[in-house]
């Protein structure tokens, strides 16, 4: 899906009346027939809109189904074995997890940065945070035609500058080259997301009490324990959350890396989403497609469960 | 599973029968998406539901890349419209899918001795017609005169002058000739085809397997190679149909492979440079070899097998092709679109339009190379294997790989071959 | 001045340096954009690194406006989108705080079966949500496509509001009830008040979310006066020229409203996280 900040006040950090106390209401309440009114609606939707697509394509990557023919015939584990037994396949895995990684790692580098200074800075700040932003309100599409346009190599505005300052002998296309591709489009997405973690960094910068950093310095303590006992102690949980939400979108998102680059030039920006559909709408091979989809489900998942596993500790801890 | 259309119209096809009365909604998807295109193909609708109260018509334009992933995952899902526009190589997919009614008794009734035979081929099985050709045109070189004259130049006449003219156009304002290479377009297989061809040698072989390895292809690869290295933007790695052909609108290359429809897009983009363009036959070996087809693209209409309004599709389709309305369709892009019916071309109605006398040098030029060719890889006819050479972006990853990983020519050929023919093979091809 | 003194006017200069870099960096693109989409094509092929326009046109939008009709594009997605939204909204809150006041302990278990959900590629969904539009008559509708954005904006929105009503003290609501108020009284005049920043704030992001969503859109809208702007967009490229201006200037009409948008509510969601963890 398209991109949108993540947070969740129940992990953030002021460690606030977090409320699972038994409940109360449910020993003055005998039926929950209100309470079954009120879930009912949403669980009948997301049951309904999740359960069947799911359980279908789980079906589909068992099958040989073709996107033309309306027949098909079980193969059971075939299409994973195939997938399991191609480069391609374990090319765009790795593509993926480079992809994601480098992707998580520049944004949140670059959000703490900007939250950090942000934080400390009265004069201006009000401007900066609005300017700061702005990358958040594209859309995949308008991203893709945005830089595409400044880095295209015969009209575009950075290879003539380059060429024009000397730097480069000719036009260089950052898009097609195979030593600048990558780096290319990783800048892109950090612009893109470096934002969403920078406010909700702040936000949960403004969250930390201050009695703590002047305890801290009575205590002698200088910046940069201040900042790993105190700050990064106190924002680990919202940047914990973040860091897996944001992982989860990237890895699974489609339209950016399809339309900045189609997943060329080669297969240097081929991801398992782009895989995925190439494999299904440019092969028809819906079934083998459905596989790879389910394989990504499933390395998300595993992910995920290790990554919550952490979090939870570290709210143990902040008990 | 046929949707709304089918809701709408199940009524009405009972009626039908009953009187011969044409009424139904018709749903017609074409790729016309350029203004005065889609405004004919409005007014026709309009008249036509006029003429037949019964009927109503509604057409939805998209672009060709968008067109096809449209209707694979309609078929897929059971939503595609009763009428379309397509493409030779997808129609050999859509009859593979069995997505297709016979279409012989529309033909027949607007003549069948009017079309060539090559484009009716083109949509046959078994001596079956599933497609109409609606309008034709061929590829061809195109060329700056003012440039050309600048640097004393004459016209190329061969791939080795046209190497030489290239680069010696190549300044810092313009570039020689673009060669796109883009794995989402298959602009690579064009370009490679027409080296190929000019050698007499085709891209699939007699017995349906791909064929990269010959002479001809392993020498088209390394000439297009050197050409994207020298005369080329780095980015046209990148490069479908349109960024490639935007370039010479623009002026900023001099020489490009295209139809006719070069004209109205420098018409529209810079028109300063419109007398400055010019056709010339695709180059050859040598300057003494006969003129060959490189590229035709006879651009058919379809009627879906899921419709069922297929009488009020047919009829709508034999309605396009009446001659006069027809002339004005073909006159929407002069010199782009060539008409499909061979008495059309000679009549004087259509020949009487300013930029067709215009360009009367480069339209002969580019009907002079219609019935030579065939769309790529249907020299045998119809086949499967035509939509995956040009549809999965093979070739154009053989380029990549070949400028990306310095992968030895001849290895990328190989490899690249082994993978048409594994595709062949799972798309069910009979191959040998 | 002492060392200290000096080393902390440094850092501030730091900081401002930092940060009027970046905010340069950030806001090139989109200025980049808005010149572009006023120059002549021939200004936007032939002198790629002049900054003002030579000769200001509006023709670039002319042609996006009356030409291709993208006003009716941009009427479709807003359209989706609020309705989207709203039926999101309402739906999980509901869900929400039933979850948090009736079904405390399936809370923690519903949160990672949601958190699941987030996780289904899209592209997984597409055909077999094709399939069941075809077979409800909801292809080529707002509905069928209001209906899939629901799969990704029901469940995230779910999850984030459980968060913010589980900060809501009980005491407060069981003083309402010893005070007579039924429970939905107490769910719409108590609880959601208190909450209502966090919601503002998860309304903006499904909002923004099913605004710019593209592959259910390309695959689920065949008329063209249908499409939201993503795929009106993406139309651009596949016409007959390249037109760079066009596209600047469709782009320009997307994302400045998005960016105003976002700069007015900039305080919620900012705000949302803060307000609803100290409540």
């Amino acid at each position: 899906m398209t991109a949108l900040a993540e947070q969740r006040p129940a992990l953030a950090p002021s460690g606030g009346p977090a409320p699972t106390r038994p409940s109360v209401w449910a020993r003055l309440t005998r039926i929950d027939k209100v309470g079954v009114a009120f879930v009912l609606p949403s669980a009948v939707a997301v049951l309904g809109l999740l359960i069947y697509p799911v359980l279908s394509s789980v079906y589909y990557s068992l099958t040989d189904q073709n996107l033309l023919r309306p027949s098909h015939d079980l193969v059971w584990l075939e299409n994973f074995r195939q997938l399991v037994t191609s480069d391609a396949f374990w090319n765009a895995f790795a593509t993926s997890i480079r992809w994601t990684a480098a992707s998580i790692v520049g944004q949140l580098a670059v959000g703490m940065v900007l939250a950090l200074c942000l934080d400390k800075v009265r004069r201006l700040q009000g401007l900066y945070r609005v300017l700061l932003i702005v990358p958040w309100a594209f859309p995949p599409i308008v991203i893709a035609f945005g830089w595409k346009w400044i880095l295209n190599d015969v009209y575009g505005v950075l290879p003539n500058l380059l060429t024009r300052l000397g730097l480069t002998d000719s036009n260089v296309s950052l898009l097609a080259n195979p030593t600048t591709v990558f780096w290319t489009v990783l800048a892109i997405n950090v612009w893109f997301g470096a934002p969403l973690f920078m406010v909700n960094i702040l936000s949960a910068l403004k969250t930390i009490p201050r009695e703590q950093y002047e305890a801290a310095t009575m205590d002698g303590a200088n910046a940069w324990q201040q900042f790993s006992f105190i700050t990064l102690r106190n924002i680990r949980n919202v940047i914990g959350l973040l860091v897996i939400l944001r992982t989860i979108w990237v890895f699974n998102n489609f339209d950016l890396l399809f339309l900045l680059t189609g997943g060329g030039p080669g297969e240097m920006t081929t991801t398992l989403p782009i895989f995925a559909y190439r494999t299904g709408w440019g092969l028809h091979q819906l079934g083998m497609a459905s596989a790879v989809t389910v394989l990504l489900l499933v390395f998300l998942l595993v992910a995920s469960r290790v990554a919550f596993a952490v979090l939870s500790r570290w709210e143990k801890e902040d008990r | 599973m046929a949707g709304l259309a089918a809701c709408a119209s199940a009524g009405s096809s009972e009626e039908q029968e009953g009187d011969g009365t044409l009424a139904g909604d018709v749903l017609m998807w074409t790729s016309f998406t350029q203004g005065p295109r889609a405004e004919y193909m409005e007014d026709m609708a309009a008249r036509f539901e006029e003429e037949n109260p019964g009927v109503s018509i509604t057409i939805e334009t998209f672009a060709w890349p968008e067109f096809y992933t449209k209707w694979t995952t309609g078929l897929a899902s059971g939503q595609v419209p009763d009428l379309s526009s397509a493409l030779p190589t997808h129609v050999v997919e859509m009859i593979g899918a069995e997505a297709l009614v016979p279409v012989d008794d529309v033909i027949d009734s607007i003549g069948r001795d009017r079309f060539s035979e090559a484009a009716l081929a083109e949509g046959q099985v078994d001596g079956v017609s599933y497609s109409v050709p609606i309008y034709t045109h061929a590829q061809v070189m195109w060329y700056r005169k003012d440039l050309l004259a600048a640097a004393g130049l004459e016209v190329p006449q061969t791939w080795d002058e046209l190497r030489q003219a290239a680069e010696v156009l190549t300044s810092d304002d313009v570039y020689g000739l673009s060669v796109p290479l883009g794995s989402n377009d298959m602009m690579a297989t064009r370009f490679l085809n027409y080296y190929v061809q000019s050698n007499g040698e085709t891209l699939l072989n007699e017995d349906g397997t791909a064929n990269l390895t010959s002479q001809a292809a392993l020498d088209g690869i390394e000439y297009w190679v050197d050409m994207y290295e020298t005369t080329s933007p780095e980015g046209s790695i990148n490069y479908a149909v349109l960024d490639q052909a935007t370039l010479y609108y623009q002026g900023k290359t001099a020489f490009d492979f295209n139809s006719g429809f070069q004209i109205s897009g420098v018409a529209d983009t810079s028109p300063d440079l419109l007398d400055q363009i010019a056709a010339a036959p695709l180059p050859r070996m040598d300057a003494d070899d006969p003129i060959y087809g490189g590229e035709t693209s006879n651009t058919p209409m379809v009627v879906w097998q899921a419709s069922d309004v297929q009488e009020e599709a047919k009829a709508f389709l034999e309605f396009l092709y009446q001659d006069s309305d027809y002339i004005d369709f073909i006159h929407s892009v002069p010199g782009g679109m060539l008409p499909a019916l061979s008495d059309i071309s000679e009549d004087p109605a259509y020949l009487d339009e300013p930029t067709l006398q215009q360009f009367a040098d480069t339209v002969d030029v580019i009907e002079e190379a219609v019935p030579l060719g065939t769309a790529i890889g249907m020299e045998e006819g119809p086949r499967i294997q035509a939509g995956i050479l040009t549809s999965q972006g093979v070739i154009e990853g053989m380029f990549q790989s070949i400028i990306l990983n310095d992968e030895p020519v001849e290895d990328a050929a190989i490899a690249a071959q082994e993978q048409l023919d594994s595709l062949f093979a799972s798309a069910g091809a009979e191959l040998g | 001045m002492s060392t200290a003194r000096l080393t902390k006017s440094g850092a501030g200069a730091l900081r401002h340096v930092v940060l009027a870099v970046a905010s340069i960096a950030f806001v090139f693109p989109l200025a980049w954009i808005i010149l572009s989409s006023v120059k002549t094509g021939a200004e936007l092929a032939n002198n790629p690194l002049d900054v003002l326009p030579d000769e200001f046109t509006l023709a670039n939008y002319r042609r996006v406006l009356e030409d291709l009709g993208f006003l009716q594009n941009l009427r479709n997605s807003v359209l989706i989108a609020v309705v989207a939204t709203a039926v999101t909204i309402v739906l999980s809150t509901l869900a929400a705080y039933g979850i948090v006041r009736f079904f405390p302990r399936f809370g923690q278990r519903l949160t990672r079966v949601l958190i699941a959900t987030y996780m289904f590629p899209p592209i997984l969904l597409a055909v077999p949500y094709a399939a069941i539009m075809v077979k409800l008559g909801l292809i080529n509708t707002y509905a069928g496509l209001i209906l899939a954005y629901l799969s990704f904006a029901l469940p995230y929105a779910i999850w984030m509001l459980v968060g913010f009503y589980q900060t809501v003290p009980l005491e407060i609501e069981e003083g309402a009830q010893m005070d007579g108020a039924g429970k939905v009284r107490i769910f719409w005049q108590i609880a959601t008040p208190i909450v209502l920043p966090g919601i503002v704030a998860t309304a903006v992001y499904t909002f923004i979310n099913t605004f710019n969503e593209f592959l259910y859109a390309l695959l689920f809208i065949n008329s063209t006066d249908r499409m939201p702007v993503a795929v009106a967009l993406y139309s651009l490229t596949g016409s007959e020229v390249l037109d760079w201006g066009a596209m600047m200037a469709a782009s320009v009409l997307v994302v400045v409203p998005s960016v105003l948008f976002f700069m007015s509510i900039q305080k919620y969601i900012a705000g949302g996280l803060a307000e609803g963890s100290v409540k």
